[in-house]
């Protein structure tokens, strides 16, 4: 292993390491949040940071001032023919964008903290989501716009648009920092911050050991924990195959190579450079090694039940380890029959086919359904908290612990909701691959027949790559912190009943009619073939439209003027109302 | 070929064992930090149980001869905490019996329909709360929120949430406000209506379903033999409602249906519980229609009840009347009683003595739960750990009046 491999090795584990970590903390607070939302209660959103005035507004001015004096200045050099013409159409889109957004950031403060002055009154009654759909309009007549713009004058168009564009980020920077009040301004970025509050918290709090606990198992069960769950996120593949130029013409991967990223890559990803892949290892046996690692994170909970001396963390230890031993099966052949459909265990061919053909999901439902289940038991979350039980068995196999230990088995937790989300991601949905972004760029295709097309960049599709695994994973997760506050949990027998005598026959089940159908179909003959593939690929076509279109009703959800109406107004609520209706702050609330 | 351990006897293949004793409670949050159960487990599986009551015990009996009766109604707010106003009325009812009087018709039906709202809170909140226990969170807060509604009505009528001390005898502490039947009338579908979209959560949840049915059963004969009353009881297949079987106040003029369960077991406590809701909820319409808008709330008497205020401030009689009630108490005629109404979780009964003066010489209270607790330790013997939330959850134990 060359010292180059080391070094990619090293900032492979730690994107990957800051993700998982970070994604660990932001879960918690959503989890914290959500349970405050439905609550109606203040949540973590009261952790707060106090900035100087001028901190404040120089975080407001400065990125947009940043990104306007970039756009103005590569605006100043000369391009000529089609890159002309994608500038222009970039930089109106991007104006276009700002535009709206901010628009729709000033009517959202101007709606809830009054307008300062004449001008702003305006939005007083403009609904936000009129701005939002406005921008949409604007957007797509500004395509429209552009093809009419004649070839000659495309160089002078993408500059003065560059132009335009960069005196708007000025010109919003500036209205911005003129917005901000005086004073100390709070740093509340959500209640994030809440989450870090409270890892510093754990880091000082006393380390409580039980008198009669063994002391050197009580401190290993936490590390078990983490590690397993740190641990497992080495075969996870997050983004295409990076493929280099030799350079140097040695034949090896070295430093002087790494600045040679291939412009393009053929549609088939095929590559004739040195390749380097985004994973940390791809172990011939993939998912098994995951299965293998995540096993032994059971093995903390145990430990920590026995070692703490305590008869409730005794039985959370038990249940525990009974839950691993009959769930850990059920997990495993639920995937057997994806393994057969993809033809590899290895995580990156499997992202790889998913692209190629269709989501895991599409393929293999049922197996899809029985892992989810599977997976939410191996992380000991609602409704299969049976370990923690707190009505029942107060706080489970970490009852006996404080302070950061108690903090580690937490975050491991976390981290195992994440990557769990990160194997779903991986094994149904597609992994790091987008519907119609090939290698090459966008290929809409339906069959043989090709709607649209449009050539894209190495550098740019591998970005789209990554970024697509890390928000899919993201939005996994935050579906499955839904999962909590509803569902009662099982009891501890109708959970092994559960495990045994559904999930394990359907699994089976399943497995053998997979195996049928894909004998069947090899043998089916190349008619068959253009079929599935036209199958495949308008399940990537409703991906596509389910995304845009879930992406256009959140947007619209979240600019939904909030109304709370009082639907008995009480006396008190009354007399304030006739004192001139004080409506408390959701702070004081 | 013949097995290798066909010479070994069944009882040398086992270790030795012994049960795990687990003490569960009081500071457990399935206990509602009042009871304290020792357990005798094999696994899980509870071989004996142990129910320890006691640690709310607050000398309510003792503290009850020491004032006068009308300051008895604080005390009997804090019995049962999660529907004062039944406790009110039934205090009320009972001190009015030892009296001999009866309190205006207009009275009787507002004590009708606010102790029904109560009963309402009172089921909801031990519905809910068994949700919360068994983990189902959301549930918890569609009845939290239906019962929002009903404490700012209580708030509206009495001026406090909880505690509202409103019950008077021979009356109400105020007469009904101007918006009580339109309050009402507003709030109560939106409260059925919460328990509607709550249930919708629980009802086709499987494992809801599971970890209920066919748990905690309760037999008719056990249930009579162990002195349950109320729901409890009445899941159990037992009709016996004191407001059908003994009506007080205008029960006798209401239409409502008794609910009664088959089994006994918890899905029968908790859908017995949702039926009464919504029974409760008919006898407040009715008890609207029928309540006059105009007339007394108090009785005529200025023996027992006080006088207006502006009055003691402007007339002689007055001043005394009021002096003699607050400083000597009612003057109720030496004697005893018991008198018993259907409280939220049974026949909430009191058992007076007088011995002619002001204070009470004796107050004996038959809490409801009482009874219904000695019952726990059958229900959850033979069950497992997680098995006693629901169950212990469903006999709507209020430590402040078990503990008397």
């Amino acid at each position: 292993m060359s010292l180059v491999e080391i070094v990619l090795a090293i900032v492979k584990i730690l994107i990957l390491a800051l993700f998982f970590l970070n994604m660990a903390a932001l879960s918690t607070w959503a989890d914290r949040r959500q349970g405050a939302m439905v609550q109606d209660r203040v949540g973590p959103n009261r952790a707060v940071v106090y900035l100087p005035n001028m901190a404040a507004r120089a975080i407001v001015l400065l990125p947009p001032a940043l990104f306007g004096v970039l756009a103005i200045f590569t605006s100043l050099g000369q391009v000529a023919g089609r890159a002309a013409a994608e500038r222009f159409t970039v930089n109106v889109q991007l104006t276009i964008l700002v535009a709206w957004f901010s628009l729709l950031v000033l009517c959202a403060k101007v709606r809830s903290g009054g307008a300062i002055n004449r001008a702003e009154q305006v939005f007083e009654d403009v609904d936000p989501r009129s701005i939002f759909f406005a921008g949409l309009g604007v957007h797509a007549i500004g395509l429209v716009a552009g093809r009419l713009v004649p070839q000659a004058a495309w160089p002078l168009a993408a500059q003065v648009s560059g132009f335009v564009l960069g005196g708007l980020f000025l010109l919003v920077g500036l209205y911005a920092t003129s917005r901000v009040p005086d004073g100390k301004i709070p740093l509340r970025l959500a209640g994030t911050l809440h989450a870090l509050a409270d890892s510093v918290k754990m880091i000082w709090k006393e380390d409580f050991i039980p008198k009669n606990a063994d002391r050197l198992l009580h401190g290993l069960a936490p590390i078990l924990a983490v590690f397993s769950a740190l641990a497992v996120m080495a075969v996870i593949p997050f983004g295409n195959d990076l493929c280099f130029a030799d350079a140097n013409k040695n034949g090896a991967l070295d430093f002087s190579d790494l600045g040679h990223l291939l412009a393009t890559v053929p549609a088939s990803g095929a590559c004739n450079g040195l390749r380097v892949k985004l994973q940390i290892i791809d172990l011939n046996v993939g998912i098994l090694y995951v299965f293998g690692i995540a096993g032994t994170g059971i093995i903390g909970a145990a430990i920590a039940g026995w070692a703490s001396d305590n008869k409730f963390a005794l039985l959370g230890g038990l249940r525990a380890s009974s839950q691993m031993v009959s769930y850990e099966v059920a997990m495993g052949l639920s995937l057997v029959g994806l393994f057969l459909v993809y033809g590899s265990v290895r995580l990156s061919d499997m992202a790889v086919w998913q692209g190629q053909n269709a989501w895991g999901v599409f393929v293999q439902p049922l197996g899809f359904v029985l892992f989810l289940t599977a997976l939410c038991a191996e992380t000991k979350r609602v409704p299969f908290d049976q370990p923690e039980g707190e009505s029942e068995i107060v706080a489970g196999y970490f009852l006996e612990y404080s302070g950061f230990k108690w903090g580690m088995f937490m975050t491991g937790e976390y981290i195992e909701l994440v990557f769990s989300s990160a194997l779903l991601v991986a094994l149904f949905f597609g992994g790091y691959s987008l519907p119609f972004v090939h290698p090459d760029g966008i290929t809409v295709a339906f069959g043989n027949t090709v709607l649209f097309q449009y050539k894209m960049t190495h550098l740019a599709v591998s970005l789209i790559s990554a970024l697509a695994f890390f928000g899919k994973t993201v939005f996994v997760t935050w579906v499955q912190i839904f999962f909590r506050w509803t569902l009662p949990r099982f009891r501890y027998d109708q959970l092994m009943k559960l495990g045994w005598t559904k999930l394990l026959p359907l699994a089976i089940a399943n497995m053998m009619v997979t195996g049928v159908v894909v004998l069947a179909l090899r043998n089916a003959g190349p008619a068959a073939d253009s079929w599935l593939k036209l199958l495949a690929d308008i399940t990537q076509g409703l991906v596509a439209v389910a995304t845009l279109a879930g992406f256009v009703a959140l947007v619209v959800g979240l600019l939904e003027p909030v109304e709370r109406k009082k639907f008995l107004a009480s006396s008190a609520a009354r007399f304030a109302a006739a004192m001139g209706g004080v409506k408390p702050e959701p702070q004081q609330a | 070929m013949e097995p290798l351990d066909r010479d070994l006897e069944e009882g040398l293949l086992e270790l030795p064992s012994e049960p795990m004793m687990l003490n569960m409670g009081p500071s457990h949050p399935a206990m509602h930090g009042t009871v304290r159960i020792v357990l005798e487990l094999s696994g899980e599986m509870i071989q004996k149980a142990d129910v320890q009551i006691g640690y709310l015990h607050r000398g309510f009996e003792k503290m009850c001869e020491r004032g006068t009766w009308s300051q008895i109604f604080p005390y009997v707010d804090r019995c049962n905490y999660v529907s004062p106003m039944l406790n009110n009325v039934g205090f009320a009812l009972a001190v009015e019996k030892m009296l001999g009087v009866t309190v205006p018709e207009r009275c009787q039906y507002y004590r009708v329909a606010l102790g029904e709202l109560a009963r309402i809170c009172d089921h909801m909140i031990c519905s809910g709360a068994m949700c919360m226990e068994l983990g189902a969170f959301t549930p918890f807060l569609y009845f939290a929120r239906a019962r929002e509604i009903i404490w700012d009505i209580f708030e509206e009528e009495t001026g406090a949430r909880v505690t509202h001390s409103f019950g008077r005898v021979g009356g109400m502490a105020n007469p009904p406000t101007k918006y009580f039947k339109d309050m009402v009338r507003a709030g109560v579908p939106r409260v059925l209506q919460l328990i509607s979209e709550g249930e919708k959560l629980l009802l086709k949840n499987r494992i809801f379903l599971d970890r209920l049915e066919g748990v905690g059963v309760m037999s008719k004969e056990d249930a009579l033999a162990l002195g349950w009353t109320g729901v409890v009881l009445r899941a159990s297949g037992v009709p016996y409602d004191v407001r059908r079987a003994h009506p007080y106040m205008v029960y006798d003029r209401m239409e409502f249906d008794v609910p009664v369960g088959t089994t006994g077991d918890n899905y029968d406590r908790f859908m017995c519980r949702q039926e009464e809701i919504r029974q409760t909820a008919r006898i407040i319409e009715q008890a609207l229609d029928q309540m006059p808008d105009e007339g007394p709330i108090n009785i005529d008497d200025p023996r027992i009840v006080l006088p207006p205020k502006q009055d003691v401030y402007t007339t002689i009689e007055a001043t005394i009347q009021h002096f003699k009630i607050v400083m000597e108490g009612i003057k109720v005629p030496a004697g005893e009683c018991y008198s018993y109404t259907e409280a939220g979780n049974g026949e909430l009964g009191f058992y007076l003595v007088s011995d002619g003066s002001g204070t009470p010489y004796r107050v004996r209270i038959r809490p409801p739960c009482f009874a219904t607790t000695q019952g726990l330790e059958q229900l959850i013997t033979g069950l497992m750990i997680p098995d006693v939330v629901p169950t212990f959850g469903s006999l709507n134990m209020i430590g402040g009046e078990c503990d008397h």
